[in-house]
């Protein structure tokens, strides 16, 4: 058989295994595959970050500690004092924990075998979400309510312009929780999805090596060797989401509580 | 020909029509972020916050084309 058409068929199977299914369910409530692992990363994260706050020191020896509190105070240099600026102290804390999770999610979506709780969309949308309310309460609590409904449009504009432009402004302010999740899940999906069929190629194209002559054992090797250049870039996309993520969500804050 | 098949087919290609216009954005933008960084090193840290401001504005578009793509 065509190795081509088997991967075409076999690819059918590989979507639907991105589709969550039940594995145990409490009462009517179904937990998905998806939020076990959610809740996996949420106590590894834990563990993660609880194992480095108790064995702080002021010089650093250990290793893995050191490495915690590096990125710590990447989010606080390079997200928080870059982005937000005055005042920037006192978001770090949700920053940083935006951050670990949706690192560590990432990751663990790389062992093969195992499912990133960020590449379904629920749980991007519940993170967007919940980075939207915290921007919007902060912005409200710095500019009081009405304040903040006119400093969404940038002042310094002829009067007439002045509702057109608060329009469009609150349109992209609407947009951002979207595109927060769509960005997120979009990536995450996509590079699980091409890693999958590079894998499956590699399988279905062995078979056919197995099959055929010696000449038909190239192209699993050129498949596996696009899959590991994949899984290379895969890893550095699972840094770059959470550094985005995390980066716009400051972004978003600096913009709702700074002066216009 | 299936119609399913077209429909499908057509909103692959609609997606990737609407991915280039922010493509070539993000692209120039870095363009932009990269020759700054050469020019001045020391205000690497704020030219980059602007330049993922003006990704994600550009990304927003092909990620509306995703969404469409998904739902239609």
């Amino acid at each position: 058989m065509n190795p081509l058409e088997t991967l075409a068929a076999e690819a059918t199977h590989l979507q639907h295994s991105f589709d969550p299914t039940t594995v145990f369910s409490i009462g009517d409530f179904g937990v998905s595959q998806y939020m076990v692992y959610m809740v996996i990363c949420l106590a590894l994260t834990l563990i993660v970050v609880l194992v480095a706050a108790k064995k702080l020191t002021l010089v650093p020896k250990n290793k893995f500690i050191n490495t915690v509190e590096y990125g710590y105070e990447f989010v606080k240099k390079d997200m928080g004092e870059g982005a937000i600026g005055h005042g920037y102290k006192k978001h770090i804390p949700f920053l940083a924990t935006l951050f670990f999770f949706i690192l560590i999610s990432n990751f663990v979506g790389l062992i093969p075998g195992s499912k990133t709780p960020t590449g379904t969309i629920s749980v991007t949308w519940a993170l967007a979400a919940i980075s939207f309310v915290y921007f919007n309460y902060w912005g409200i609590k710095a500019h009081g309510g009405w304040g903040y409904i006119k400093s969404i449009a940038p002042s310094g504009l002829p009067k007439v312009m002045v509702p057109v432009i608060w329009f469009f402004e609150f349109i992209s302010l609407v947009l951002r929780v979207l595109t927060l999740a769509v960005r997120l899940y979009g990536n995450m999906f996509a590079g699980h999805m091409v890693l999958g069929i590079f894998a499956l190629a590699t399988s279905v194209f062995i078979q056919a090596g197995i099959q055929g002559d010696f000449l038909m054992f190239l192209p699993p090797v050129g498949w596996m060797a696009l899959l590991i250049a994949m899984y290379a870039l895969e890893c550095l996309v699972a840094f770059l989401q959470a550094y985005v993520f995390t980066t716009l969500s400051a972004v978003y804050i600096g913009l709702a509580t700074g002066e216009h | 020909m299936d119609i399913t098949l077209v429909l499908s087919a057509l909103k692959v290609v609609g997606y990737g029509l609407g991915a280039i216009g922010p493509g070539i954005g993000i692209g120039i933008a870095c363009y932009g972020c990269c020759v700054a960084t050469a020019r001045q090193p020391e205000l690497q840290g704020r030219l980059f916050t602007n330049f993922i401001i003006g990704a994600a504005l550009a990304e927003a578009l092909a990620l509306i084309g995703l969404v469409v793509a998904f739902i239609m």
